[in-house]
């Protein structure tokens, strides 16, 4: 079983791309989503995403995701609904109305923050995070500290979920009745979790930092990758599409 | 290889010192153990011996510690840190990456080990532990006992001159244990390593150390060859060191007259002595 942003082995032509052209590619794809309110250029990278994730076996965690972005992303649709008033009026409120124009705003707003994100996450779970990190400190001339910080915060979110988890097991074995009633009250009985929660991750952090001075985290260098990274024709090739992309959204309006 | 000094340390938030005046001279290449009950201090002695302490936790430091001619205090945890190689006791935490190949490449990227010689390093380290075959396996899917040997392997590529193991053994059942040991005796006779274990299991050391160390409230006890130790198993009993059971039967009978005898270590020695006894 995977956990979240875990990487998943594989051998497809996402697997084998360059660690930075997934990053860029992603980087630049979510722009490219933000730069656009065509409905219809949305929705195609979308499609383009959901496709990606199909072409490396990474259709079920994808679709997990848009489930997660989806709950996000109503919110924000609903709070635009009821605060973008254009097009024709279908709905009067005290302080304006809902409109088409406020449908179309809180549709857009969905489809773009979905199609935003799969190429992000995809790129966690195609390639190992070593080699994010070790790739963009050679290529892109990211200091280490940086890339190793946010590497072992994703390192670290699996651990502390699996923490949270036997914490509250150890709970429920004492009688704590996290399965009966709403969210609400799942809620409320987590809260003091979190105080013991927090201690032992300030004490596994301590420890994995020093886990990692004593093997030279201060001597690391841009140069101490044994990985090599080389760019290939494709890599070249997707971060072309990925230019073009953008270009495209922003030239035509 | 290491000298300890009158070795006296209080962390800053206890009010008492957790070791105190603490000597030991542990030779070159040599294998010791050290045991004791649970909050002896055995924890804090390793990792006054791996620089941990003063660098890493505050509070009050008296006496030295030397390691390899350096002074623990004047030089720098990365300096320390490259003669001895530690493992600690929470495996997890001590895991920086998710395959176990970049797990091994970590240490020898960051200590600057020429690339040429990276490949033949962690086959050489993955081999001595006997896990080759895990080498391109996520971490994260793999049992407590092999991760607990990936953090090992991960030590042992970067040629330590002293190898520092907190509880190595702690997730593994008797027969990996055993391996585990038999390894690091192995390697550590190749290579000529000063190898220092804390373990529970005094069964295992008396079998493979050199030296066997034990503390009790903060205080060596005893630190000699295993079976001059074991003899004292009465007292070893007070202390919550559980002597293997062959031992203190052994100890007993000598204790009433009916056996002469050296200490015994395992059951195989005390089969042969009561044998021996009996005819």
């Amino acid at each position: 079983m995977n956990g979240f942003l875990e990487y998943v082995p594989g051998d497809s032509l996402l697997h084998r791309l360059n660690p930075v052209t997934k990053i860029v590619f992603a980087v630049l794809f979510a722009i490219t989503c933000f730069c656009t309110s065509n409905i219809f250029f949305l929705c195609g990278m979308l499609i383009c995403g959901i496709i990606m994730a199909a072409s490396c076996q990474m259709l079920r965690p994808v679709l997990g995701l848009m489930k997660a972005v989806l709950a996000f992303s109503v919110i924000l649709a609903v709070l635009l609904l009821l605060t973008s008033p254009s097009g024709d009026v279908l709905v009067e409120l005290p302080w304006g109305y809902i409109g088409t124009g406020s449908i179309m705003a809180a549709v857009t707003t969905i489809v773009r923050l979905e199609a935003a994100a799969i190429p992000l996450f995809l790129t966690f779970y195609v390639t190992k995070m070593t080699d994010l990190s070790n790739s963009v400190v050679k290529v892109l001339h990211v200091p280490y500290k940086y890339a190793f910080t946010f590497a072992s915060t994703v390192h670290f979110i699996p651990v502390f979920m699996n923490d949270m988890k036997s914490i509250m097991e150890a709970q429920t074995a004492r009688g704590v009745e996290f399965d009966q009633g709403g969210i609400v009250n799942k809620i409320r009985l987590m809260v003091p979790l979190c105080v013991p929660l927090l201690v032992s991750s300030v004490r596994k952090t301590n420890s994995a930092a020093i886990a990692a001075e004593v093997r030279g985290f201060n001597l690391r260098t841009r140069e101490s990758g044994y990985k090599q990274y080389p760019f290939s024709a494709v890599d070249l090739v997707v971060m072309l599409i990925a230019v073009a992309l953008l270009v495209a959204v922003i030239l035509v309006p | 290889m290491i000298q300890i000094d009158d070795l006296t340390f209080r962390y800053r938030e206890s009010e008492h010192p957790v070791v105190e005046g603490i000597t030991l001279d542990i030779p070159d290449g040599c294998f010791v153990g050290i045991t004791g009950a649970a909050g002896s201090g055995k924890s804090t002695l390793t990792y006054a011996m791996n620089g941990i302490i003063p660098h890493c936790y505050p509070g009050d430091f008296y006496g030295s510690v030397t390691i390899d001619g350096m002074d623990t205090c004047d030089v720098s945890l990365t300096d320390i840190s490259q003669v001895v190689g530690s493992v600690c006791q929470d495996i997890d935490s001590q895991i920086v990456t998710s395959i176990v190949e970049d797990e091994v490449l970590y240490g020898l990227e960051n200590f600057g080990v020429p690339h040429d010689q990276i490949e033949e390093r962690v086959t050489e380290a993955l081999q001595s532990m006997g896990i080759e075959d895990l080498r391109h396996r996520v971490i994260a899917s793999l049992s407590g006992g092999q991760k607990q040997k990936i953090a090992i392997a991960s030590v042992l590529a970067l040629h330590p001159k002293v190898l520092m193991l907190d509880e190595p053994t702690a997730e593994l059942d008797p027969a990996s244990s055993r391996a585990v040991f038999q390894l690091l005796s192995r390697y550590a006779w190749e290579h000529g390593t000063t190898v220092v274990v804390v373990e529970q299991k005094i069964a295992l050391l008396s079998e493979f150390a050199d030296m066997l160390v034990i503390v009790d409230g903060g205080t060596i006890r005893f630190a000699d060859e295993p079976r001059a130790v074991l003899a004292h198993s009465e007292e070893l009993l007070k202390l919550g060191v559980n002597c293997p059971r062959s031992t203190t039967l052994m100890n007993r009978l000598a204790g009433v007259g009916l056996y002469e005898g050296p200490v015994c270590c395992d059951v195989q020695e005390a089969t042969s002595a009561l044998m021996e006894v009996i005819a």
